[in-house]
């Protein structure tokens, strides 16, 4: 057999121990995230490491704390900016409102927030409409460090195309008004920071926390392979009230989880589904 | 044998016309699923024109959607495509080489999950697309660039009216001897 088809089989080798050590050293099960993810981008936080193989990224890992948070912090997907997707909050903003205005209290889980821009355009969105005074809005992320820089309420300034997405997605003001300028950096309205509620949570672990009237999981399991996904969806299903609403990416879908037939999904909204069982 | 068992294809933007040509070029029968990552922008349609003259149907697939023999994928605006063992992995990752969807996360990830069962075809005129061929080549899978002439950087070329002979070519691959 030829050298390189034996180095591959070394780093699949690697890679298995590597994932061993994190789960039974830090309770993280990464085992069953989409793999070809998993490995480039594991491949690529070796090179910004400086290390030749995911077993150096083991010992290094197993013996310091900070070493497994980068680690986190390199699984998840880097930031995109405020309003990166105006045809879905528009959406939101025309199909899903209007239901939620008939309702007398409301709670909004954003799953998987990262670094927080989408829930921050969200909950702008949720004040513009007027529901932010009966609305809890909760937004989880595995990463403490990433929701430390979300609880922080400072994002980087928003650009002229930030602008335009946030008129496209139908804002009714300027999005200059939610933030106060200082240097290259937009400190958000203390209204919009101390509204949301940051808490580390889970996906592929973790119980439901709660019951919600809406689920924002965009792009999130595309990190997980088909059956944690599944089982990922279980748990979403079991947070979200009937005729609660469920915004999925713009190429995700519900056909495969386990209560694919109690959605129902919202016309030329992307991807919004609607609970009705 | 290593029987064929996905053909992934990368191209720039400027070879969007070309790539109809090969996709009206692909038998009816493939025998394999097709993953095209073409470099596109925000408010591009290209399934249509893509799919007009190709025999096979072309479709932008939803996140772990299983792979057919005989269909193509085409990478969705906005997403990397990947492929993970007969299932679609579509991916929010930054651009790479300024452009998302890119060619080398496909070629890269063909080449881990179908190692020698994996050819690609890189229509070339960018720097994306290349570390992608490399690794297909290392993984024992088959690579080529689209084109005319002696090989490139140890890469062989097949111009664009031969691609058909090319495919059935690897289809019916004889026994190699670098078998496990």
């Amino acid at each position: 057999m030829s050298t390189l088809t034996h180095g591959a089989e070394l780093e699949a080798l690697e890679l298995e121990l590597l994932l061993e050590g994190v789960r039974r050293q830090y309770g993280f099960d990464l085992r069953h995230y989409s793999r070809p993810l998993l490995l480039r981008r594991l491949r690529r936080h070796l090179r910004e490491e400086r290390l030749d193989t995911f077993s150096a990224l083991q010992g290094r890992v197993l013996h310091d704390p900070e070493a497994m948070e980068g680690l986190l912090g390199a699984l998840a997907c880097p930031p995109e900016a405020l309003f990166s997707d105006p045809a879905f909050l528009q959406a939101f903003r025309t199909r899903v409102v209007p239901v939620l205005r008939t309702w007398p209290s409301l709670r909004v889980w954003h799953a998987g927030c990262g670094s927080g821009e989408d829930t921050y355009a969200l909950a702008i969105l949720l004040m513009e409409e007027g529901l932010w005074g009966r609305c809890r809005l909760y937004a989880s992320d595995i990463s403490e460090g990433l929701l430390a820089e979300a609880r922080t309420g400072v994002l980087p300034l928003p650009r002229e195309e930030d602008v335009r997405n946030y008129q496209e997605s139908g804002g009714r003001r300027a999005l200059a008004d939610y933030y106060t300028r200082d240097g290259n950096w937009a400190v958000l309205h203390p209204a919009l920071r101390d509204g949301v509620f940051f808490t580390q949570h889970n996906l592929a672990t973790d119980a439901s926390f709660n019951e919600f009237q809406v689920i924002l999981c965009r792009d999130t399991l595309l990190a997980f392979n088909r059956s944690l996904a599944s089982r990922v969806h279980e748990r979403l299903y079991e947070s979200l009230s009937r005729f609660g609403f469920l915004c999925l990416g713009r190429k995700e879908s519900v056909a495969r989880a386990p209560h694919a037939a109690a959605y129902e999904e919202l016309e030329d909204t992307g991807r919004v589904y609607r609970r009705s069982a | 044998m290593n029987p064929l068992g996905l053909l992934v294809v990368g191209a720039p933007r400027g070879a969007a016309a070309e790539v109809q040509t090969l996709l009206a070029a692909l038998p009816r029968g493939l025998s394999v699923p097709v993953a095209l990552a073409l470099h596109r922008g925000a408010q591009e349609l290209l399934v249509g024109p893509l799919g007009r003259r190709c025999p096979l149907p072309v479709v932008e697939p939803n996140d772990k959607e299983e792979l057919e023999a005989g269909r193509v994928y085409l990478a969705p605006t906005g997403y990397h495509l990947l492929v993970d063992r007969d299932v679609v992995v579509l991916s929010r990752e930054p651009s790479e080489h300024g452009q998302r969807p890119a060619i080398d996360p496909l070629f890269e990830s063909a080449a881990d999950t179908y190692g020698p069962a994996a050819a690609g075809l890189l229509f070339g005129g960018h720097e994306d697309g290349w570390a992608g061929l490399q690794a297909l080549r290392e993984r024992g899978g088959r690579a080529a660039v689209i084109g005319e002439g002696a090989p490139l950087e140890g890469i062989e070329r097949v111009p664009l009216s031969e691609v058909k002979v090319w495919l059935a070519r690897l289809s019916y691959a004889p026994r190699m001897k670098a078998q496990p």
